[in-house]
This record gives structure tokens, C-alpha cells and sequence, in this order.
């Protein structure tokens, strides 16, 4: 969640959309509406009254559209609607589950609840939070930590433009986490008023499934016209001799004290981040990768690139090895055995494996929602289960585990079934970003993808020293990628890894949905001087790959590389 | 139109080569002449260009290859902006767990060498890729003698003359300063770029960029700094609401603010400059900087010998494809005072190398030009401002605002604010302008300059996902406009 979310929008937002519905709908359906308004379920009783009224003339308009979506639990006929103490019944307070609730009730009068476990930083089975993993163990903890960690390499780099020390700059582990927690406490607070003032009744305990229609939360049952189950995920590590020495992100997050010599195993985002993480602290990183390169999934080039950047800063690279033990020895410290090695003398070993939908002991299987071999829940493009009148959105569908994306599907499914429009989340050109050091943005297709779905493209490369090198003389440099199909000259992926990638890509994913071509890119005026103003000044392609001559590409892509 | 016989690109520059010593002759070698000359060059015509030798200060006989962009403005200016705002991280850095003991000191000579350092290699790099683009470099000062006749003179007195077909005229602008008694006493940004020694006590004149991007400069390495302008708010031009925003900030950092005020003298005494204001204030400064504005470099370059016009301050008068009244002779960037930005004299050299030498006639596009300040926190912005875009409009406006503490800012207590700010047309839902005030606002407003050349709707950015988390989200996220404005009524800024 941005920090930037102010709980007063959606009230402002639920007012002037109810003034326009009240406004356009016919006297006839009020009567129905200002019966109900008497219950005083919101807090807000200005908002809440007009929500309640413009909410009720839409769900009676809305019988054809939820058909459409595949059922009729959104538009439930106004006799059963009595059936049931709330029409949405959220389990899980993250981002999917807050916003889904909110917007379920601000916008569009829902009697909505959401239940959330006890806040800790570290998740359990009983214990959470409202904010859920992107609040409290996931994207803002880890940011303020990359925060904090970078500053170790801005006083390197302070240096070439004439600042200097008496001593040298000391961490203080402590002071960091206790700021941080008190920061994940107030957000907590925020969070939980934000849903109460939406009108969202917030319930504290553990959400189990009884029925379609019935939640049961630490044993008091609540009835529901709809379920929305958005309980994400959790780190999963595999069952290795010596695992309970292993350490996840939720605890290297707000560990005790600062790891003098830490191994991280995983080459996935979480991986890179927290080595980046612990390297600016001065601790000892070592990173061990099943595979040649991290990132998988990420454009080649940027793979290379980053690990590249990442060793120039100090961390150690182990690649195409596999974890097999962890032993503790006398000394407290940690031996990592992989199949090529054993790593002594670690503080602290993390395993940084891969993340588990969250679906066990929800009484998802008694009540017959479907789920893959991931224990993920299986669900239709408007994030419908198996069971018509239970939703799911979020990492614990295992689509596209972002929070904007979890926020994407929430706000789709409180349309589709409160809005009167079908409405499904949209997951093309998706940006994202990994909080690495440098930090990566991309939005669209890998230089692969692209080859393989529109076979001629043309590349164009930028691999440059930024300003703030020329002074710091630090060995940073700036990676980016633009990749153009060759027939329609549309921009079909943009990459960058370097200072500021994921602010440089968002502008850009704008512009890619609004249809961007290398033309646009080439007829934007810079902003000078900056690293961004690289992405519309190059003109010509570094390479061209073509279907019919992809081997002969591929060499000189190759001789490329090697330059 | 006569220009049109001398667009020949098809016909090929190379046919003329006898009558002329050369195709095209460009006077000045900053951002403008490199690119035209290079481009030129790369197109098949035979190309010289003249600049001024190397000095960080420019003169009437000194200059550089590469232009104010690169010796005297951008990027030395960016360099010590870097410089500076290391400050706020040190002070931003202990919330997080940081800790300096003992002294910080900041080293202004060692910036400076550094800096210069840069800067010289730069100017070496620019002289590189003329020669490499065989394009001939030619020291001193340019003059016109005729339409296709330039003399090239030394501080010795002599002079040399080159003909050609096409001249093109780059010379950009200067500092100018404002005439008050004592106006000798107060420098320029071409002097504060070199300063021999960090002010302790520095007065700023002047409410544009510059002024506003030096009393950063200097207040981030330690100065106290007083900011005279004559408005009620810097940067005159900009969206009001955003320079509210700037002016506050500038506040936060420390700088003091003197809106209304304006200097009327300046005297030397033991302790300093003593500078007096209009409204009878006295201080003392070690450094009293003008920032009132640039005046094109023309008047030395015997413009009326070709019949070329300039206007009433001195900027040569070009059509669409910068071409001016006399038809051989062409001008670009500063020197004729369009846009004056890097990056636009760029696109305007480009547009006229195709024009002449690459047969294509193209004529730059003004259209959604982002740019940049580089205070601290800095402002960006790209198409129309609130104000403009009120001007402009057939219909409503939409205004969205979004106002928030940077995450960074929770744990370093720091109170400053990010603001940014979409201009939406309520009819065609196009995005008009975009505006953003805060940490990286540049290079996030590069992107979404990219968007806005793309005809970008606020559709466009509502289905765009967040990169989360990140200040840039904020502008996909602005779901609730903040007022609605018709043509007719007045904005409410709060201003």
C-alpha cells in the first residue's frame, strides 16, 4: 500500500458516485434503499447513508451482469439477502482483502466484513495482522531496510564529491528495527481505521470456511451472500537435515541483531533483495543459486547484468548448487553442505525458497473449492472459485503475486459483484520491480518471449557509466533494454536495471498501455540530465533478430556480450 | 519562399563543394552546433564549426566545445546538486540506524577539482566526436560577413574568412546581470560553478531555476542562504501550486525566503558584500549571486551584415525550421530563445541537419516538452500547467492532486511532502499535464513524458499497475479528482 492512500478518498469518491447514481436511478427503487438505512452499520453517517442508497439501486440492476460473470450470489434476490449478516465476508486483512472490503462498502454500500489474525512480524498460523505480508513482512519492511542499507554505498560515494569523514559511518542494528516496527505499528492502526471508517466491520481471529456461506472465526459463525478468500502466502523452505536453523524473510525482517556472515540460498527476487539488504550493512553475503544465473524469468541480459553489479558491491555468488544440510556447530555458528560444497562459520543461513499459498486449515476442501498442486486456489478470470459463492484473490491464487495486482483483482471483483459490471483484472504489461542493488524496473516481454511470440525484433541497448559515476568513481553503471517488433515498431518490453529503475519504469508502463511505439520514444524531449532521458535518445537498434536468421543473430549476440 | 531553393538535401551539398570552402559552417560548438554539425556530416555535407577556447568562465574570447550544457549549466550544476544533497541523506540516514561520530566536513575544493576534472574530459569527448563525425574544428571567434561568409577571429587580431553554403548559428546565451550600484561585486552561475571558495553567507537575485537550484547547491553544503525575488513565489511560469510546494520546501531545508524583494545596492566592507534591499533590509554576504536571467550571445556576430533580425532583446528571429531572414543562414537553441533547454536545441539541430542535408523537411515539435528543476527536492513537469491548460481549454478540466509523506520520510522524520499533480481534459479525457515535486520527480517525469506523447488518457494511467512500492505509483493510483474547473472560473490553487 502506498503510504500515499488517504482514508478520506473513498468516502469522497463513495459520495459523488452515489450522487450520480441517486440522481439517474428511478424513485421507485429508493424505497427499498431507505428501509435499509436504519441498521447504522457505518460510521460515517453522512457517507454512509447516500453509500447504502446508491449501493442498493445498483445491486438491483445488477441481476443480468452477475449472470454474466458466471452466477447470481452477487445479485442474490432481496428476500434472501435478510439470510445473511454480511453480503461480503472477507478472510484475510492484506492488500487483496482490504481493498476488496472497502470498495465493496465505500463505494458501492455493501455490508462488508473482514476477519485478520493478531499483528506479528512474524507470520504463523495464528498470528498476521491487518496490512497482511505486503505491510508487515513483505514490500514496506524490505523497502525501508533497502532504505537503510543504501546509505552505506551513498557515503562511498559521497567521497569523489568531497565529503569526508572523521570515522567512519557506524550501523546500529537496533535502531533501525525498533524504527521500523514502530513505523509497521502505526501502519497497522492506519489500516485497520482506513476499512472502519470504509464501513467495513473488522473482526479479529482466524477465518475458517463452514459452508458457501459461512465463515467461522475462532468459532463464532458469520453468514455471508459472498466469501472472498485473500490470505496470501507464506515463505516455504525445503525439508533439509538442520532446516530448523534456517531462517525466512518474515524473521531476517526483525532479527535480533545483525548477521556478521549470512548465507542466502534462492536466486529469486527475495534472495537478491535481502543480500542487497545485508551487503550495504557490511555483513559477509553469500547467495547460493541452483541455477547459473538469478532471476529466472527476467530478460537474460538483466540476469547477467545485475549479478554482475551485485558482486562488484561485495556479495559472493555460489552458483548451480543445491542445498543438502545445515549443521550448528559448538561455536553457535552455521555450515551450509550443498551438493558441491560446504560453506562454513555463518551467523545466520536464509532460505529464500519460494512462497506457499496460504490454504491449509481454511476448510477449503470440506466445502469443495478446487485447488492446484501448489495448494493454490483455483479460480476464473473474475476470481470466482469452484464454490459460485466464494472468491479468491491474491498470492494465494498464485496468478501474479504483486501487490498491485492483488489490489487490481480486488477492486475487479468488488465491481464485478457489488458494481453491476463483470470485470476482469487485466494482467497485460504488468510492471514490476526488484528492490536489488541496483534495483531492477521492467514492464512487459523478455528479449525470449518476445522472439518466440513475434520473432522479428529490433533491440536497443544502453550500457552506460550514470553522472554520479564520474565523480563517485564507483564501477555502477545503468543497464537498459528496449525491445520493438520489427513489423508494428510497437514496444513490446522495456528493462532496466540500475539507480531509480522501478521510479524510470512506471512512466513508461503508462505509456505502454496508452500504446507505445519506438516512434513516441524517439520523439519525447529528455529531461536533462537524467538516467531516464537514456530510454528516449537511442536510435539505433543494437540488434536485429529475425526469425529465419535466428541463428546467425544469436552470434552476434553473443559477440556482443562479450565485448 | 527563397529558403526553399537552398533545401537540398537531394541534390546533394557535395555538388556545390567548388563554390564554397564548405556546406555548412556552424559558429558555436555547444549542444546545438555538435549536433548539427555531426548530423550534417553524417549526411555527406563538408562541415567546420568555430568555438571559443576552453574556460569554465565564459568571456568574449572564451568558451569550449560543448557549450553552457555541459561547462557552465547542466551538468556541472548537476554535479554539485549531487553534491549537496548528500547532506539531507547524512541527516535523513540516522532514523535508520546510521551513525556519524566525530566531524562531516565537506571538501568544496576537492568537488571543484573533481567537477572540473569532468568537465574537461567532456569538452575533450565533444571535440572527439566532431572530429571523428570529420567534421573540422576551427578556434576563436565567429563573425558574419555576409550571408554565406564567416570570419573567425583571434584575441591577436587575426582573422581568418571560410565560406559556405549553409550557416548555421549556435552561440546560445549568457548570464546577465542586473544594474544596480555595486553590480560588479555579484557573480553570475558561470563564476558560482567555480568558486575559489564555499560561501558561508550567500544572497541569491532572482526567482528562476537557477536561483532556486543554487540556494540548494549552497545551502546543501552548509551555507546560509537568502533568496530575493520579486514575485510572491519562485519560478514564474511553472503550475502556482507546485511553486507554493517549492517555495515551502526550500523553507524546510532552511533557506530563507525574501518573496517581493528586490536588491538595490551593494557596497564591499571588511566583513563582506553589504547588500541592501528595497525595503531597506541590510546583510552581508561573502557571495552575492544574480540569477536574472540570459541574454543571447548575438551582438558580436555582425548579424546585419547578412540581413539576419533579431528581436527586442537580442534573439535572432528563426521560422519554424530555424531558418532566419537571410535565407542561408540558420539558427538554433538559445540564441533564439524558444525553449532554452539542452534537449530542445538537440531536437532543433536535428530537425534543421534533416532539413538541409538529410532531405526531409522537419520541424520540431514544441508539443509536451518535459523539463526539470533540480532543487532540492526537485520539481518536474511536462505539458500544460493547470494555469495553461485553463487558458487553452474548450472544455473542464480535472484536476487531480495527490499529496503524501515519502516512505522514506516515516522513518527519517523528515516533514517534506511529495506532491504531484495530473491536468486531465474532462471532454476527451486526455492527460494535459503532469507535474510532480519530490525526491527523483526528473527522472519519474521522463516516463510520463513518453506517456503523454503517446496521447495517454487518465484511463490510460488508471489501468497502468503500480510498481509498488514506489513514489511513481502515485500517479496510477489518483483515482479522485480533486476539483473541477471550467474555463470560465477561476482556479482554486489556495493560493
Amino acid at each position: 500500500m502506498a503510504a500515499a492512500t488517504l482514508p478520506s478518498a473513498s468516502a469522497k469518491v463513495a459520495v459523488r458516485n452515489i450522487a450520480r447514481a441517486v440522481s439517474s436511478s428511478q424513485p421507485l427503487l429508493l424505497l427499498h434503499a431507505s428501509s435499509r438505512r436504519g441498521r447504522g452499520l457505518h460510521p460515517l453517517p453522512l457517507a454512509a447513508s447516500a453509500a447504502s442508497q446508491g449501493a442498493h439501486l445498483r445491486r438491483a440492476l445488477s441481476v443480468s451482469a452477475s449472470a454474466a460473470a458466471g452466477g447470481n450470489n452477487g445479485a442474490a434476490p432481496r428476500a434472501a439477502e435478510r439470510e445473511y449478516d454480511y453480503d461480503l465476508f472477507t478472510i484475510g486483512a492484506g492488500s487483496g482483502g482490504m481493498r476488496a472490503s472497502r470498495v465493496a462498502s465505500a463505494l458501492y454500500g455493501a455490508r462488508a466484513a473482514v476477519c485478520e489474525m493478531p499483528f506479528a512480524t512474524v507470520a504463523s498460523d495464528a498470528l498476521g495482522g491487518v496490512g497482511g505480508t505486503c505491510v508487515l513482512r513483505g514490500c514496506v519492511p524490505k523497502k525501508l531496510l533497502v532504505y537503510a542499507s543504501k546509505y552505506s554505498h551513498e557515503f562511498e560515494e559521497s567521497r569523489g564529491f568531497g565529503w569526508v569523514y572523521e570515522t567512519d559511518p557506524k550501523h546500529d542494528w537496533r535502531t533501525l528495527i525498533t524504527n521500523k516496527n514502530l513505523e509497521l505499528q502505526r501502519l497497522v492502526g492506519i489500516q485497520t481505521n482506513t476499512l472502519k471508517n470504509s464501513g467495513v466491520t473488522v473482526i479479529e481471529g482466524r477465518g475458517k470456511i463452514v459452508d458457501p456461506h459461512t465463515v467461522s472465526v475462532d468459532g463464532k459463525l458469520y453468514t455471508a451472500k459472498n466469501i472472498l478468500v485473500a490470505v496470501g502466502g507464506r515463505p516455504s523452505k525445503p525439508n533439509i537435515p538442520g532446516i530448523e536453523h534456517v531462517i525466512d524473510s518474515d524473521a531476517a525482517l526483525d532479527l535480533p541483531s545483525r548477521p556478521e556472515k549470512i548465507a542466502i540460498v534462492g536466486g529469486g527476487y527475495i534472495a537478491l533483495e535481502f543480500a542487497g539488504v545485508f551487503n550495504g550493512l557490511k555483513s559477509d553475503v553469500h547467495v547460493f543459486i541452483r541455477q547459473k544465473k538469478v532471476l529466472r524469468g527476467f530478460d537474460e541480459e538483466v540476469r547477467d547484468f545485475v549479478a554482475e553489479q551485485m558482486s562488484l558491491r561485495g556479495v559472493k555468488f555460489h552458483i548451480e548448487q543445491s542445498p543438502e544440510a545445515v549443521t550448528k556447530s559448538d561455536d553457535g555458528l552455521l555450515s551450509l553442505k550443498t551438493n558441491k560444497e560446504t560453506v562454513s562459520g555463518f551467523s545466520h543461513v536464509m532460505f529464500a525458497t519460494g512462497r506457499k499459498p496460504n490454504t491449509k486449515n481454511l476448510g477449503l476442501e470440506d466445502v469443495g473449492v478446487k485447488m492446484d498442486e501448489h495448494g493454490a486456489i483455483v479460480v476464473d478470470e473474475y476470481s470466482r472459485t469452484s464454490v459460485d459463492s466464494i472468491w479468491a484473490v491474491g498470492d494465494v491464487t498464485n496468478r501474479l503475486n504483486l501487490t498491485p495486482v492483488a489490489l487490481m483483482e480486488a477492486g475487479a471483483i468488488a465491481r464485478t459483484i457489488f458494481g453491476n459490471e463483470p470485470t476482469r483484472a487485466d494482467y497485460s504489461a504488468v510492471p514490476s520491480a526488484v528492490f536489488s542493488q541496483p534495483p531492477i524496473g521492467h514492464v512487459g516481454l523478455t528479449e525470449d518471449e518476445a522472439t518466440e511470440t513475434y520473432g522479428d525484433i529490433d533491440i536497443y541497448i544502453s550500457n552506460f557509466k550514470p553522472l554520479r559515476v564520474t565523480l563517485s568513481g564507483l564501477p555502477d553503471r545503468v543497464f537498459m533494454k528496449v525491445i520493438v517488433c520489427a513489423k508494428t515498431n510497437k514496444v513490446l518490453g522495456v528493462h532496466m536495471c540500475g539507480e531509480d529503475a522501478p521510479e524510470i519504469i512506471q512512466g513508461i508502463a503508462i505509456a505502454v498501455k496508452a500504446g507505445l511505439t519506438k516512434q513516441n520514444f524517439d520523439s519525447t524531449i529528455g529531461v536533462h540530465p537524467t538516467t531516464a532521458e537514456e530510454f528516449v535518445t537511442m536510435r539505433n537498434p543494437t540488434r536485429k533478430v529475425r526469425r529465419d536468421t535466428t541463428a546467425e543473430a544469436k552470434t552476434k549476440d553473443e559477440a556482443a556480450s562479450q565485448k | 519562399m527563397a529558403r526553399k531553393m537552398l533545401v537540398d538535401g537531394e541534390v546533394a551539398a557535395v555538388a556545390d563543394a567548388g563554390q564554397y570552402d564548405y556546406d555548412l559552417f556552424v559558429i558555436g560548438a555547444g549542444s546545438g552546433g555538435v549536433r548539427g554539425s555531426r548530423l550534417a556530416a553524417s549526411f555527406g555535407a563538408k562541415v567546420a564549426i568555430c568555438e571559443l577556447p576552453f574556460h569554465p568562465i565564459s568571456s568574449e574570447w572564451l568558451g569550449g566545445h560543448g557549450g553552457t550544457c555541459v561547462i557552465r549549466g547542466c551538468v556541472p550544476k548537476k554535479i554539485l546538486v549531487y553534491g549537496a544533497s548528500f547532506r539531507g541523506e547524512f541527516e535523513d540516514s540516522k532514523n535508520f540506524g546510521w551513525e556519524i561520530n566525530g566531524d562531516i566536513n565537506f571538501n568544496w575544493k576537492k568537488l571543484l577539482e573533481n567537477k572540473t576534472k569532468e568537465i574537461v574530459r567532456l569538452n575533450g569527448v565533444y571535440q572527439k566526436i566532431l572530429t571523428n563525425a570529420g567534421v573540422t574544428l576551427i578556434e576563436g571567434a565567429g563573425s558574419l560577413v555576409d550571408a554565406h561568409t564567416v570570419e573567425v577571429s583571434q584575441p591577436d587580431g587575426s582573422k581568418q574568412r571560410y565560406t559556405a553554403k549553409h550557416i548555421l548559428i549556435a552561440t546560445g546565451s549568457r548570464a546577465q546581470r542586473v544594474n544596480i550600484p555595486g553590480k560588479e561585486l555579484a557573480i553570475t552561475s558561470d563564476e558560482a560553478l567555480s568558486l575559489e571558495e564555499l560561501p558561508k553567507r550567500a544572497v541569491i537575485l532572482g526567482g528562476g531555476y537557477i536561483a532556486v537550484e543554487f540556494a540548494s547547491i549552497w545551502r546543501g553544503m552548509g551555507a546560509e542562504v537568502d533568496l530575493f525575488y520579486r514575485r510572491e513565489l519562485p519560478l514564474r511560469g511553472f503550475d502556482d501550486e507546485m511553486r507554493a510546494v517549492v517555495a515551502s520546501n526550500l523553507e524546510g531545508r532552511g533557506i530563507k525566503l525574501h518573496p517581493g524583494t528586490n536588491l538595490s545596492e551593494l557596497s564591499k566592507t571588511a566583513d563582506g558584500i553589504k547588500v541592501v534591499t528595497d525595503k531597506g533590509e541590510e546583510l552581508i554576504a561573502d557571495v552575492v549571486l544574480f540569477a536574472t536571467g540570459r541574454t543571447p550571445n548575438s551582438q558580436r556576430l555582425n548579424l546585419q551584415a547578412a540581413g539576419v533580425e533579431v528581436d527586442q532583446i537580442g534573439a535572432i528571429k528563426v521560422d519554424e525550421y530555424s531558418c532566419t531572414s537571410a535565407p542561408s543562414v540558420w539558427a538554433v537553441g538559445d540564441v533564439t530563445n524558444r525553449i532554452n533547454l539542452t534537449p530542445v536545441a538537440l531536437m532543433e539541430a536535428t530537425c534543421f541537419a534533416k532539413t538541409v542535408f538529410g532531405g526531409q523537411q522537419v520541424k520540431p515539435d514544441y508539443g509536451d516538452v518535459p523539463c526539470a528543476v533540480f532543487s532540492i527536492p526537485p520539481l518536474s513537469v511536462v505539458g500544460l500547467n493547470e494555469q495553461q491548460a485553463l487558458e487553452e481549454a474548450n472544455s473542464d478540466i480535472l484536476v487531480f492532486t495527490s499529496s503524501f509523506n515519502p516512505m522514506k520520510n516515516s522513518i527519517s522524520n523528515r516533514q517534506e511532502k511529495t506532491i504531484m499533480k495530473l491536468v486531465v481534459d474532462a471532454e476527451t479525457d486526455r492527460v494535459l499535464g503532469a507535474s510532480m515535486c519530490g525526491p527523483d520527480a526528473p527522472e519519474i517525469i521522463q516516463g510520463i513524458a513518453v506517456a503523454l506523447k503517446c496521447g495517454a488518457t487518465k484511463a490510460n494511467f488508471d489501468s497502468t499497475v503500480g510498481i509498488h512500492p514506489s513514489a511513481a505509483e502515485e500517479f496510477v493510483t489518483m483515482r479522485s479528482v480533486t476539483r473541477r474547473v471550467s474555463p470560465t472560473s477561476k482556479p482554486k490553487t489556495n493560493l
